[in-house]
């Protein structure tokens, strides 16, 4: 029987997300607990509110290193194809949701969620080209 | 794009992931190649037609010639 493919890529892109998101809990943990503690003002605040912010920076990094990375080119073009829909659904869906809030029609959504909500509609069409391409 | 993936496969009695493992891809990407949803790259084109000892113009065709 032939071995199934696994692309190098995969693991150092699974190793590197999984440190990211540990820093993230790490940090938002960090940030959440130290803010009232320690009420910083000036820029340490700053630093300190957009800590948690930095490893989800590096997992948009990491994304792009591992499509840099990945030897076979058509499961290339899959992630590439998921996240420009996803990409698109985000945009779609905040900007609705941007005119709801505007007519309070809607219940604010803070920015922070808008990387999840992208990640979700990327997963969603990753399955659905993943079905496509069987 | 056609190709003769399906053909050559079968003269060497070759299953989607043997030759996916000749190729260093996933079975899912010989497949898509093979059913023509996803037209492969110069490089990986080339890298076939060296797996079957042939001609990238012996495995694909441009649909329009009617080569096959």
């Amino acid at each position: 029987m032939a071995k199934k493919f696994r692309d190098p890529a995969e693991r150092r892109y699974l190793y590197r997300f999984l440190v990211a998101m540990a820093c993230y809990a790490i940090f938002l943990v960090a940030a959440q607990e130290a803010f009232p503690r320690l009420h910083p003002s000036g820029a340490p605040a700053y630093a300190l509110a957009i800590l948690p912010a930095a490893p989800i920076i590096a997992v948009i990094a990491i994304v792009g290193l591992y499509i840099g990375e990945l030897k076979d080119e058509f499961q290339r073009s899959m992630l590439v194809q998921a996240m420009i829909w996803g990409i698109g659904a985000t945009l779609a869906a905040t900007t609705t949701w941007g005119f709801l809030e505007l007519f309070s029609l809607a219940p604010h959504v803070p920015l922070y969620m808008v990387f999840p909500a992208f990640c979700v509609f990327a997963g969603i069409a990753q399955g659905v080209l993943k079905l496509r391409y069987r | 794009m056609k190709n003769q993936l399906r053909v050559l496969r079968a003269q060497r009695n070759w299953s989607q992931a043997d030759l996916a493992e000749r190729l260093e891809v996933s079975r899912q990407s010989v497949n898509a190649i093979e059913t023509g949803k996803y037209d492969p790259s110069l490089p990986l084109a080339f890298k076939l037609a060296r797996v079957f000892e042939t001609s990238i113009e012996q495995i694909f065709s441009d649909e329009s010639s009617g080569n096959f």
